[in-house]
């Protein structure tokens, strides 16, 4: 057999969300026999107990939208956020650095343009993860879990969309273009799971799939369609006795009518009237330069039409060109990826600020864990938990700040170390969660939003 | 689908579930104390020291039983490593754990009893006797037991079952500990207690049982690693009187013997309508035909539906979609140039082996055994296949072996692979004992690079054990250790799994047969078989493992049994005393098609077909023998076919969701059908008048003709233009739209 580097690990899955989840559970508290006031009741340790089935319409916080850029696979903090130039050559690695706006700080040399902007953002270099495995370090990284046999947890989209629910009857949770089976709704309502494109905007005349009445369909025969199945729904309502399967069908119908017939909406879920200036801010890059557009820069320009619109988490994925689960050739690896990345956040930051809206949309660049301090023998590095970086900005976290550092050979956190459960314990505050509230999940069990998650005083302005 | 209330409940192994189980923190101090395992001598760290910690919740996942401990304190998960435990409290950091100068200044007792800050917080009071046992096993000089401690090897419930008439008073349960010495011993004050339906009955921490709204449900005492339960169950007011109804065979008997016992009446049964749509859609996952509508509404036969069912059976659409549910729980997808033996031809041969099985009707055992037992070339030998798809990649004993349990028994047992099972029998040992069969199991590629050779290598290690690292030799999941000693352990495991006395698979089998029909399983989930989790029928699960193995594991002959049910043909629609039953089997529930069921009755109803890149045209969603995971349908995908990433029946998604409603409403799939569909052209051009046309219409989408208020409703919408394509495809629109249509029913 051919002794394949990739082959190493199984690499990351990412089914779409929602797994395990039958649906509908509306009725489940009321199967249990549990009140409200019986819930309320249940004392928990630090916050409050609350259903898992309800919106609660809770009152925000100073970030009002979150971006969520997810780099799958492990991105390298060597190779980004948290190079080490002084280094010896192993460690270093194979490529150079550049200069920051913040004195004294170096980024990796393909962050050339996030550099700039660095005195906008602050970059966590002391995250400590658990397991370097793709399946559970993803699945920590969106519920602040590691995974159970017993439970699924939801993630924080799905939470947030409970929390807080629709704004201008655009769907609060959307995948661009989908999110893992880690973003799912977990023990929470499928209705609180994402809203999945299904497919990226990489033409600029993109538009979300679906949302658009099909061109030969007028409004008269879009109404005459909406009667005719009335009419069928009334029947079936009545000669069956399931309130709660009907109810949940009708939401979304509902839901989707409104998409379709607002004009707003069809304009978020789409690039239309964004200038070439816009396309320069966020950057065209095409694969090796002559292939299929890359598409980073117009899924974050989408995300940020779509935060401006009233979505209240957008989930981007970005794969890069090679993945970030590199095990062998980072420098090309990385170097094919990162580029197209450094321009479209760098983007996205400006135009957010540009716009007044940085204060109020709190961004988040996560990977699921770094890579290991050595380079390997295939020229690549594998992955590492114990010491990484992440990147929050705007939604009033600090502008211009390098949180925590990892030591000499970025092997271990040196000063400030950050958990994954307190990173998104910070998120949560800032949305005016708070993470020690606890969810009541199936069997009547209060769970806390994060477990042992405290907000990070040192990361808010 | 719909909820699964009742069994959801004690799912969870990691953590403590406060609300449920009831602390001794609030309990009064009991009036004649623990008694002690032995009445004379010192107390035992093992039967006396450690169930206090159990009880207060000390060593829950939650608190120090988790990975790392809490707050610097470790103790192991509900107790599965006493000695370390000891070390731990003793030894770990001299002195500061236990005092042996002034024993209630222990930091052990300070702690639980709140009197210094506690994470925790005040598990138990100084009077109670939790703390007198602490206390007094301190002052005997904290004592490790000696080696011959008798072990706990069961417990056991008195009484076992209630039934509660209304309005009768809370009853009490005892807990009987049995140990290895023979000696017995009640503990309830050291059991906890939880409920599985707390609106049905409740329990509370000393082992009371309350009576609540009228229903079935278990409630459990634990202690130690063993979990027992009672069924509970509380009758409803009021006169009952059980209508004399035709039982067609033993399925009926034992549902209506309990739905007798519980007050409950059964359904009407469905039309023949009904059940034309339900049971075509459930064995051949397609819609009936305008033709076999009429025949079948024609046929004046009293056994029509029987005779239905056997014309089923044999069609080939019923070999391709249960073949596709194989598929699914065996993860059978590919990952081209694989180098584990995952190419897309060993996928395609591993499929078409199972098609070629369920298309001669093997028996299950025999399909199981060929591929659990089989060795050789994964094309010339497709079986064996297990071990390609199962692993999906670098071949791990411990996935394979979690997965062969599950997929076969129902099984989870990897919650043993880091300490005993919390709710469950299964120990480390049984897990590791599990894990041994196949820590042998090698994989060679052959001169073609796409072929592997899969072989036992005899001279493999065994499992160790993740406390000590003991080897542990392969034994049944609670059965005994077969001698395979230079053999592969394999053919033995085999046949023990097969065998028609092993409950475990028989009745597992059968349940899954039986979830295929209901929407739920009498075990539900199907695949988290536990003593926690018990059926909600036994005498049922009984009957069809029981069944099955006496017809030598012929499928068919169970699932024709099934639909031949009367259980299986009621209606939809409750009556006063079932309207809340939904694990009784006392009416039918809306069943949301499958993904590729309902893209393959679209293409039925519209008379097109749907290309799904690389099969031949006129394939059906269905017949897709990788299902999405290759086909990137964004239908099959959007509305939930299972990408096969485990071996999870929950893996297969029915919730709705806002893009599928958006693609039915807008999308490109139900415009596109309604371009190509000719069902409409046609009876336009044959001058067919509009009520045919509706009527048409509705039997190919409902089978069923429109009611008068629905004609009332749609006409007026054709009657200006009678004639006009569009018109009717906005009718047609509506049909695919619809909520009856996306439901089985």
């Amino acid at each position: 057999m051919q002794n394949d580097r990739r082959h190493h690990c199984s690499g990351p899955i990412y089914p779409t969300a929602f797994g395990r989840r039958s649906f509908i559970q509306a009725g489940l508290l009321g199967g249990m026999g549990l009140s409200l006031p019986d819930l309320l009741k249940i004392q928990a340790r630090a916050g409050e107990v609350r259903p898992s089935t309800q919106a609660l319409n809770r009152p925000e916080g100073p970030a009002k939208s979150v971006i969520q850029i997810i780099l799958p696979g492990g991105l390298a903090h060597q190779e980004s956020w948290d190079p080490k130039p002084e280094a010896p050559i192993e460690y270093r690695g194979p490529l150079g650095v550049v200069k920051t706006s913040i004195p004294g700080v170096v980024f990796s040399e393909n962050l050339s343009r996030t550099a700039k902007i660095a005195d906008k953002i602050t970059v966590v270099r002391s995250i400590t993860g658990h397991i370097p495995d793709h399946a559970q370090a993803t699945y920590q990284m969106f519920t602040g879990y590691l995974p159970s046999p017993a439970i699924q947890h939801p993630s924080i989209g799905a939470i947030v969309s409970q929390n807080f629910g629709p704004r201008r009857d655009l769907p609060p949770y959307v995948g661009v273009p989908n999110v893992p089976s880690a973003g799912g709704t977990g023990y929470l309502s499928s209705k609180f799971g994402a809203f999945e494109l299904g497919v990226n905007p990489v033409q600029k005349s993109f538009q979300v799939r679906d949302i658009a009445l099909p061109k030969n369909i007028t409004d008269e025969r879009f109404t005459r369609r909406r009667t005719a199945r009335e009419a069928l729904e009334d029947h079936f309502r009545e000669i069956e006795a399931n309130p709660a399967e009907l109810d949940t069908m009708d939401q979304f119908y509902q839901q989707a009518y409104k998409l379709i017939s607002s004009p707003e909406a069809k304009k978020a879920f789409s690039l239309d009237g964004e200038p070439d200036s816009m396309t320069d801010l966020y950057g065209e890059y095409k694969r090796n330069g002559t292939g299929p557009v890359i598409p980073i820069g117009r899924q974050l320009m989408l995300a940020r039409r779509l935060v401006e619109a009233g979505v209240r988490l957008v989930t981007v994925m970005y794969n890069g060109t090679d993945g970030w689960d590199n095990h062998t050739r980072i420098k090309e690896s990385v170097g094919n990826g990162m580029p197209a990345f450094d321009h479209a956040f760098a983007g996205l930051i400006t135009d957010l600020d540009q716009r007044g809206l940085l204060d109020s949309t709190l961004v988040m660049v996560t990977s699921e864990f770094g890579r290991s301090p050595k380079i390997n023998e295939t020229a690549g590095r594998d992955h590492w938990a114990r010491v990484y970086s992440q990147v929050l900005a705007g939604g009033g976290i600090a502008r211009g700040q390098i949180y925590g550092s990892s030591n000499a050979t970025a092997a271990e956190p040196d000063r400030d170390p950050v958990t994954v459960e307190n990173f998104l314990a910070t998120v949560y505050h800032q949305l005016g969660i708070n993470a020690e509230d606890r969810l009541l999940a199936p069997g009547g069990r209060p769970i806390d939003i994060v477990r042992d998650g405290r907000a990070v005083p040192g990361l808010i302005s | 689908m719909r909820p699964f209330r009742l069994f959801l409940i004690l799912v969870a192994a990691s953590a403590v579930a406060l609300p449920t189980f009831a602390f001794a923190a609030k309990a009064p101090a009991p009036k004649r104390g623990l008694t002690p395992a032995t009445p004379a001598g010192p107390l035992s760290f093992r039967l006396d020291v450690m169930p206090v910690f159990f009880r207060a919740g000390c060593n829950s996942g939650g608190c120090h039983g988790a990975a790392a401990g809490k707050d610097g304190f470790h103790l192991s998960l509900f107790g599965y490593d006493p000695a370390g435990d000891y070390y731990r409290l003793t030894q770990q950091i001299p002195g500061r754990r236990i005092d042996f100068a002034v024993p209630a200044q222990s930091l052990l007792l300070l702690k639980a009893t709140g009197m210094v800050p506690h994470t925790g917080g005040r598990r138990f009071k100084p009077d109670s006797e939790y703390y007198k046992t602490l206390l007094r096993w301190i002052e005997e000089g904290a004592q490790d037991d000696k080696a011959t401690v008798p072990q706990i090897t069961g417990i056991a419930l008195s009484p076992d079952k209630i039934v509660f008439n209304p309005k009768e008073k809370p009853r009490q349960l005892q807990v009987i500990a049995k140990y290895s010495d023979g000696a017995t011993r009640t503990v309830n004050q050291l059991a906890l207690y939880v409920t599985n339906n707390k609106t049905t009955a409740d329990i509370d921490d000393k082992g009371m049982v309350t009576p609540g709204a009228r229903g079935a449900t278990f409630v459990f005492a634990r202690f130690a690693k063993f979990t027992t339960g009672a069924e509970i169950i509380v009758l409803p007011a009021g006169k009952f009187a059980w209508p004399k109804l035709p039982e067609n065979n033993y399925i009926d008997e034992v549902v209506d013997s309990r739905l007798k016992n519980l007050r409950i009446v059964p359904s009407a049964l469905a039309t023949d309508e009904q059940f034309l749509r339900r049971v075509s859609l459930d064995l051949v996952g397609l819609l009936p035909t305008p033709k076999e509508y009429d025949a079948f509404m024609k046929d004046r036969d009293p056994r029509k539906r029987a005779r239905l069912v056997d014309r089923l059976l044999e069609r080939p659409e019923f070999v391709d979609l249960w073949t596709t549910r194989w598929a699914e729980i065996l993860k059978i997808r590919s990952d081209n140039n694989s180098s584990f033996g995952t190419d897309r031809k060993a996928a395609s041969a591993y499929y078409d082996w199972i098609h070629d099985q369920l298309a001669k009707n093997t028996p299950l055992d025999q399909m199981v055994r060929a591929q659990i037992a089989g060795t050789g070339s994964n094309l010339r030998n497709p079986a064996v296949n297990l071990y390609t798809m199962l692993p999906a990649g670098q071949y791990d004993a411990k996935a394979v072996a979690q997965d062969i349990s599950q997929v076969f028994t129902g099984v989870r047992v990897q919650c043993a692979q880091c300490h005993n099972h919390p709710f469950d029998r299964w120990t480390q040992e049984d897990y590791y004992g599990f894990v041994s069969f196949f820590t042998g199991v090698k994989r060679k590629v052959a001169s073609e690079e796409r072929e592997f050779y899969i072989y036992d290598d005899v001279n493999a290690a065994p499992a160790k054990h993740l406390l000590d690292g003991h080897p542990v030799p392969a034994r049944f999941l609670g059965g005994d250790a077969p001698d395979v000693a230079g053999k592969d352990p394999r053919p033995a495991l085999a046949e023990w799994l097969t065998s028609k006395d092993n409950k475990l698979f028989r009745e597992n089998m059968a349940n899954r047969i039986w979830y295929q029909f209901f929407g739920r399983g009498i075990v539900e989930p199907v695949d988290d078989v536990r003593i926690s989790n018990p059926p909600s029928n036994r005498e049922l699960i009984e009957a069809l493992g029981q069944h099955l193995a006496g017809y030598g594991y012929d499928a068919k002959r169970l699932m024709r049994d099934i639909c031949n049910s009367r259980t299986y043909q009621l209606s939809t629609v409750p009556n006063e005393t079932n309207r809340d039953d939904d694990a009784q089997f006392s009416h039918q529930h809306l069943r949301r098609l499958r993904a590729d069921v309902l893209l393959d009755s679209i293409d039925e109803v519209a008379g097109t077909s749907s290309s799904f890149g690389e099969t031949p045209n006129g394939y059906r969603a269905a017949q897709l023998f990788e299902g999405v995971s290759r086909s990137n349908n964004y239908f099959l995908k959007t509305f939930g076919l299972c990408g096969r990433d485990s071996v999870n029946v929950s893996e297969t998604r029915m919730e709705p969701t806002l893009a599928q409603a958006l693609h039915l409403v807008s999308g490109d799939t139900v415009q596109t059908k309604l371009n190509r569909s000719e069902v409409v052209s046609e009876m336009l051009k044959d001058k067919r008048p509009p009520a045919a046309i509706l009527d048409d219409l509705f039997i190919r989408a409902y089978s069923r003709r429109p009611s008068d208020p629905e004609k009332k409703k749609l006409m007026p919408l054709v009657a200006a233009k009678p004639n006009d394509r569009q018109t009717w495809d906005d009718i047609f629109w509506a049909l695919l739209n619809s909520t009856e249509f996306e439901f089985n029913h």
